[in-house]
């Protein structure tokens, strides 16, 4: 064991330093289409059609839409698309507190993203609960993957939780299949208020690629939903992202003050090793 | 491209023609045709694959199941899809169709069994009951439900329930446009995208009689493998945190996080996604990318192996693994599993050597006899050390050339496609409706049949094991219930 141990304590940090300074995606990362509203593209109607999930769609007057919750980032539509009026964002905060958000509005551009409805409810800690309505497997890993050294996400004071009856933020992966929907809202029923909850993942968020009858098509046709994060996965940072704006935590330089008050020990420096 | 030896038979003599024939039953179904329904079976026997046909004339047939285990789900889901009745089926309950009433689903404390538990039940005495533990499970799980019979400690029957995830993948290849159906495919079991996407892609390409440019199959083997690795690596995550090692846990899930942001870089998606399409692949990689890719591999196994050998040198993590959740090998065979699991049970079989494709040459197919939970994990570390060769050669070996090639229409109108995940065999059966579009899809993951031994592994288990035995299988809900 005392191997481990002097392994775990002589590891060099790898712990990001988001929220404090942002994170960059590598160049080239596929997070989701972005709309240019300034370039009248000819190309509508093939981008439209190389778009499976639906986030691109023409409204009446023949203009192209773009709805952000519904993006797989499959980059499909960049390659239907010849004149630049499509872009992909290598971006990883990409949640908001509501679907409109992430659309265009009819001036063509997607709204700023106000606080969360509950935010000022919580202070420095959150407790999550995990519920899976039917997700494709991936997004489980990339949540589980906040506790790894590079996220590290205690050291914000975000904690998994078994029980709902702890929880302050439900978690919801995946379509809402109709076997899990009874599940998620006796989950749901059974956390006490104030609670937030988070639409994780495109088909969290609208259904992705999964139609009725076999899915409901999105966590807000069964629960309301306060944070939407889109992704196919969400990557972590994108997760944490979602968790911060849940808790009105977006931009918060400082870091919490218990892990200043620590004398003697660095906590990112054991927390990025152990 | 995987050749069918075609036969047809009567609906009653298919049970027997099975058991004659023996072999592994890769996959059991039910189409229909403008004649009417048809039982089709898909066997492997020796280097043959087997489509056995046999037209449904009435609402029932004699069950396969009592002569070949293996057929115990597929038949349970004819039944739920189809309406079929497998006469003799020795449980024919619901399995992917879940009963839509509420007090179906498992309550925790309820004094009354559901339906659904009883038959679970195997034993009745003082204190004997059964633990219903899921679909919403502690920590961050896929959703699943096993229902755990025992009187305290010693696990007296252990029964799987599935299907609560299921989106209906098989429905969707079908509907949607074909050049825009793979995306479906890579989101059955989000873990294994490229493994879906390529079993897919291998049978549209042997439908319509296209070949995959050299480029694109050696830009295929290494996402392939480098999927391989990190869903190999997440199992030794899940079996560290089982044993409570912390920093081995860190450090092994430092490795991982590693390989997914190799993975963001070369291809744009952490799982890979969005890479393989049927012809060839959609993304190519730079020479500066496979000199980066390559470099930084080398510091990745470095590591790799310094901590598995301290790993592999720990008395807490070994003796919790070894002879946990032992799977014999009569089962594993009676049961077709595929995989680690069949692999880590003394069956010498993988897809990649079996049924090859996109250019795979030679490489040490891993093979143990054990087949505990120990056995399974060293399969997978040694699959690790050839995946990491098999990456070099392919990336070594790059030739100049398109990546892709246009799909033309079908020319056959019925296929197999076939690829190794990290979990075992993934297959496809495709049937075309005209030039460029399905009829008919049949999708089967590899965690649908080593699901289906996950209550053979539990003999003389006690529960404080339960999570070891289950990450030492690495199944995927998602690519289980499809």
């Amino acid at each position: 064991m005392i191997r481990w141990f002097l392994r775990g304590v002589s590891h060099r940090r790898l712990t990001t330093r988001f929220p404090r300074s942002p994170e960059p995606a590598p160049a080239g990362f596929r997070a989701r289409a972005l709309l240019d509203p300034d370039v009248a593209t000819q190309d509508a109607e093939r981008i439209v059609q190389a778009c499976l999930p639906g986030a691109l769609t023409l409204d009446g007057g023949g203009r192209l839409r773009l709805d952000a919750s519904r993006c797989i980032g499959c980059g499909l539509c960049l390659e239907a698309c010849d004149d630049g009026s499509i872009a992909i964002d290598p971006g990883y905060e990409l949640a908001a507190t509501s679907r409109s958000q992430l659309a265009v509005g009819d001036d063509g551009r997607e709204a700023d993203i106000s606080p969360s409805r509950l935010g000022g409810a919580f202070r420095r800690s959150l407790h999550i609960r995990h519920v899976d309505t039917g997700s494709d497997g991936a997004i489980e890993q990339e949540i589980a993957a906040l506790l790894n050294p590079y996220y590290d996400m205690h050291r914000l004071g975000l904690f998994f939780t078994a029980s709902p009856r702890h929880a302050d933020v439900l978690l919801v992966t995946g379509p809402v299949t109709r076997p899990m929907e009874q599940p998620l809202r006796r989950t749901y029923d059974a956390m006490p208020e104030p609670r937030v909850v988070i639409a994780a993942g495109t088909d969290a968020c609208s259904g992705s690629v999964w139609t009725e009858p076999d899915v409901q098509g999105g966590v807000d046709r069964v629960i309301p939903v306060d944070v939407y994060v889109p992704g196919d996965p969400p990557s972590p940072i994108a997760l944490l992202h979602a968790l911060l704006l849940a808790a009105d935590r977006v931009g918060e330089v400082s870091p919490p003050r218990r892990e200043r008050a620590v004398s003697g020990i660095d906590h990112n420096r054991v927390g990025g090793a152990v | 491209m995987i050749e069918l030896e075609e036969r047809t038979c009567r609906s009653a003599d298919i049970a027997a023609e099975l058991e004659r024939i023996g072999g592994r039953l890769m996959l059991l179904f039910v189409t229909a045709r403008d004649s009417g329904r048809e039982l089709c079976a898909i066997v492997r026997d020796g280097d043959r694959t087997l489509a056995l046909r046999a037209p449904l004339t009435g609402r029932s047939y004699p069950a396969v199941t009592p002569r070949v285990p293996a057929a115990h789900w597929f038949e349970r889901e004819i039944h739920d899809l189809w309406g079929n009745v497998p006469e003799g089926h020795p449980r024919l309950e619901p399995l992917v169709r879940h009963g839509p009433e509420p007090t179906e689903i498992a309550l925790p404390g309820n004094g009354e069994a559901s339906a659904a538990h009883r038959g679970a039940e195997r034993l009745s005495g003082p204190g004997v009951f059964v633990f219903p533990y899921g679909p919403v499970r502690s920590g961050v799980f896929e959703a699943a439900q096993f229902l755990v019979q025992t009187g305290g400690e010693d696990v007296a029957y252990c029964a799987q329930r599935l299907f609560f995830k299921r989106r209906g993948a098989e429905r969707r290849i079908c509907e949607v446009p074909l050049e825009l159906a793979v995306l479906v495919a890579e989101r059955v079991s989000g873990t294994s995208s490229v493994a879906h996407a390529l079993a897919f892609s291998h049978a549209i390409e042997a439908m319509s009689e296209t070949e995959v440019p050299p480029r694109a199959r050696a830009i295929r083997r290494t996402l392939a493998e480098l999927e391989r690795m990190y869903n190999h690596v997440e199992v030794a995550v899940r079996e560290c945190e089982d044993a409570s090692l912390s920093v081995a846990q860190a450090q092994f899930a430092a490795l991982k996080e590693r390989l997914h942001r190799l993975a963001g870089e070369t291809v744009g998606n952490r799982f890979l996604r969005g890479a393989v399409v049927p012809g060839g692949v959609r993304i190519d990689l730079s020479p500066d990318g496979v000199e980066r890719a390559g470099e930084l591999l080398r510091g990745w196994e470095r590591d790799y192996k310094r901590v598995l050998s301290m790993l592999l040198e720990t008395d807490s993590f070994l003796d919790r693994l070894v002879s946990a959740g032992p799977l014999a090998e009569h089962d594993a065979r009676d049961f077709a599993c595929v995989g680690p699991v069949a692999r880590g049970s003394g069956i010498d079989l993988d897809a990649r050597r079996d049924l090859p494709y996109d250019g795979y040459g030679e490489f040490p197919v891993a093979h143990h006899t054990d087949g505990d939970a120990m056995a399974r994990m060293e399969v997978r570390f040694q699959e690790i050390d050839a995946s990491l060769e098999l990456i070099r050669e392919a990336l070594g070996s790059l030739a100049d050339g398109p990546i892709r090639h246009e799909v033309g229409p079908f020319v056959r109108g019925e296929v197999l496609g076939a690829a190794e995940s990290a979990r075992g065999e993934t297959l496809y059966w495709l049937e075309a409706g005209g030039p460029d579009t399905l009829r008919f899809c049949k999708l089967r993951a590899a965690s649908f049949v080593n699901y289906g031994i996950f209550n053979r592994v539990f003999d003389s288990q006690v529960l404080t094991d339960f999570s070891f035995i289950e990450h030492s299988l690495g199944l995927s809900p998602a690519g289980c219930d499809a």
